[in-house]
């Protein structure tokens, strides 16, 4: 779209990784996380660089990684572990500390392998599977605390209510820019693309946090200028919505598949995507508060559905499908990401008649066709509604 | 020699089989079908060919052209592109106007298709990406017990008894009615077995896409009569055939959606 800011954020990416040497070398330490409830506020405030981890996209890193785990288990926690394995990455070399939460089982394994086979310095943050009951919110303190205890350990020092209220509002600021830049790519008249906001996602896995809060602040407003008039008479479009596994950084099969058979995404609820910076309200500036605030947003996919009348997943579904004026939903589940996969006929049948795709898929090449073939149909059905419809 | 009419073509190639179909103004004039070869584009051309010399006429006659099928992505010779999951519901819809279901089993997917009364698509599934529960599964069964394809599903109507057969993997199926050979099983009940198997599988579609009345079998496994038989069955339906060979109802969506894309562009009124 030819964003200036976008090409700032790129510059920034290009250096990041000699500045992360740099800053080891004057003494910092770098905490790699992954996946969706380690409270990244708590590794800022004592002084720790966060860096999040998980690319995916790369068939050969997931033989790498299949070395040493099932192939039963999915493409994306395989290729994490043969990330870990080869080191190449460079992020993947700067880890000084792995920290993974256990809300999806299979990281959960992931930890306890890079941890013996490649002998990485981790801990694990406990997640509850009853995460709407009291007894859930107590367990999850407790772990949130212990989690604190072993990073203040690490760091050498003691976690400060200062800095840890400094840190809370730098990362509820960028959760409002990126609300914001979700907004912003969904109207008529956007100039930038639900792939733009999905590469600035990216780009904040690795950049320093207050830098990245002032692109992203930068960003939105270069948008907020560059807002065209809203186009007349354009032509009919499928705006799609994407649902269930992952879509980490690499992973471009499905969307540029989209793209090319001339769909328009127009959000997600992607835990790697928008649902990540929803509905975080942390009203206590301390590790219970975060606590609390974590086990009470859009909870992660892969723990259960209690009550489907209720569930703040489907609400929060439903509401952005609205917001975003999504014709369709495509539902993407990795091949063994069974918490997506088993989710995926209910969620379709709470959404009652609203175009809903399925695709099952990996991160190998061989399925591209079978893929596009079923996303062009279901682009298809989606326009002959407003246009083909009208000619038979 | 000059005619008077408009004529509209589809052209579906498939992974076995590539097909065509000329529409004349509303009627089908005339049709091609042959065995694809390994250049996608030289067989649709060839099925068009085939088409255009059993209607007299001349590439150049045509007003418009849809392709369609695995092979639309490299389809100079048509107007415009669209998948087989739309055509096989506009040709259903041609054939069929009460139609609401389609079961098309082609070389190598499976789709189970929900259209409303228009022929548009409402939901459809399609089945993973292995060959179980597709043409070239049942090609395969046909090499292990050396008979005609075509002659599959009498055999397995001639059944006295149903072997369950475990797995639609097309190589541990093939494995699997090895050992079921060398174990005595007789060949048509263990392809009674296989039909029953695929028909199963295929009912598993339907549990996403729901079914409803009429339902249309299309595809090259659609002339099988032990399918049929053995999907009517899982499905607790009654299936109906089209008039033409099921194998050009994709070809026939193309040359209908042909029509009407001509219309949109002002080539024919």
């Amino acid at each position: 779209m030819g964003l200036k800011t976008l090409d700032k954020i790129t510059a920034a990416l290009r250096s990041r990784p000699l500045e992360l040497e740099q800053l080891r070398k004057e003494g910092k330490k770098v905490v790699g996380w992954l996946a969706y409830n380690i409270p990244e506020e708590i590794i800022y405030a004592l002084g720790l660089i966060p860096i999040r981890v998980g690319q995916g996209g790369d068939g050969r890193l997931v033989e790498v990684g299949a070395r040493h785990i099932s192939t039963k288990n999915c493409v994306f926690v395989r290729q994490a572990l043969g990330q870990f394995a080869e080191k190449t990455d460079p992020y993947i070399q700067q880890l000084d500390l792995v920290a993974i939460d256990a809300t999806c089982i299979q990281l959960y394994r992931l930890e306890e392998l890079i941890n013996f086979y490649f002998e990485y310095k981790t801990v694990v943050l406990g997640v509850p599977r009853n995460f709407a009951s009291k007894e859930g919110h107590e367990y999850f303190r407790k772990e949130v605390e212990f989690f604190t205890t072993k990073l203040e350990e690490f760091a050498g020092v003691t976690l400060e209510q200062s800095k840890l209220e400094k840190a809370i509002s730098l990362y509820d600021g960028i959760r409002e820019a990126i609300k914001s830049l979700y907004h912003y790519q969904s109207l008529d008249n956007a100039p930038l693309s639900w792939r733009d906001v999905s590469s600035v996602i990216s780009a904040g896995y690795n950049l320093d946090r207050q830098n990245y809060l002032e692109l992203l602040q930068e960003l939105i407003a270069e948008v907020e200028e560059n807002l065209t008039e809203s186009p007349a008479g354009k032509e009919i479009e499928a705006r799609i919505f994407l649902s269930g596994s992952l879509i980490p950084p690499g992973d471009t099969k499905l969307v540029d598949i989209i793209e090319q058979l001339g769909g328009r995404i127009v959000g997600d609820d992607l835990w790697s995507g928008l649902n990540f910076f929803l509905n975080l309200e942390i009203k206590e500036s301390t590790p219970f508060g975060i606590a609390d605030a974590y086990l009470d947003r859009v909870p992660h996919g892969s723990l259960p559905y209690l009550d489907l009348k209720s569930d703040g997943r489907l609400a929060n579904l439903k509401h952005h499908l609205h917001e975003f004026g999504a014709d369709g939903i495509i539902y993407h589940t990795l091949r063994y990401c069974d918490a997506f996969t088993f989710k995926a006929g209910e969620t379709k049948d709470v959404l009652g008649k609203l175009p809903f795709l399925e695709i099952h898929t990996e991160y190998s090449g061989s399925d591209f066709e079978a893929i596009r073939t079923r996303v062009e149909a279901f682009i298809e059905m989606i326009k002959s509604k407003k246009e083909i419809a009208e000619l038979v | 020699m000059s005619f008077i009419g408009n004529f509209f073509a589809g052209v579906d190639v498939g992974s076995l089989a590539s097909k065509s179909v000329i529409l004349k103004d509303g009627d089908i004039f005339a049709t091609g079908l042959l065995k694809s070869g390994v250049n996608s584009v030289e067989s649709g051309l060839s099925a068009l060919n085939l088409a255009l010399d059993a209607a007299g006429l001349k590439k150049e006659d045509l007003t418009y052209i849809v392709g369609t099928g695995y092979g639309r992505v490299s389809a100079p010779y048509a107007n415009k592109a669209v998948t087989e999951i739309t055509c096989h519901a506009k040709g259903a819809n041609y054939l069929h106007p009460t139609v609401r279901t389609i079961i098309d089993m082609g070389g190598q997917d499976c789709k189970a298709i929900r259209i409303d009364e228009d022929g548009a698509v409402v939901d459809f599934a399609m089945n993973d990406k292995c060959a179980a529960g597709t043409g070239r599964f049942l090609e395969v069964m046909a090499e292990v017990f050396k008979v005609k394809l075509e002659d599959l599903g009498d055999i397995a109507l001639s059944a006295t008894d149903t072997v369950p057969m475990s797995s639609t993997c097309t190589v541990f199926a093939e494995s699997e009615t090895i050992s079921l050979v060398a174990r005595g099983e007789k060949p048509e009940n263990i392809l009674n077995g296989i039909h029953h198997s695929i028909a199963n599988r295929i009912a598993g579609l339907f549990s996403r896409v729901g079914i409803a009345s009429d339902v249309f079998f299309s595809g090259g496994v659609a002339k099988n009569t032990g399918m049929k038989s053995a999907i009517e069955q899982a499905l607790k339906v009654t299936i109906v055939r089209p008039e033409i060979d099921p194998q050009l109802v994709g070809a026939l969506g193309a040359a209908v959606i042909a029509r009407s894309f001509a219309k949109k562009e002002g080539l024919w009124a």
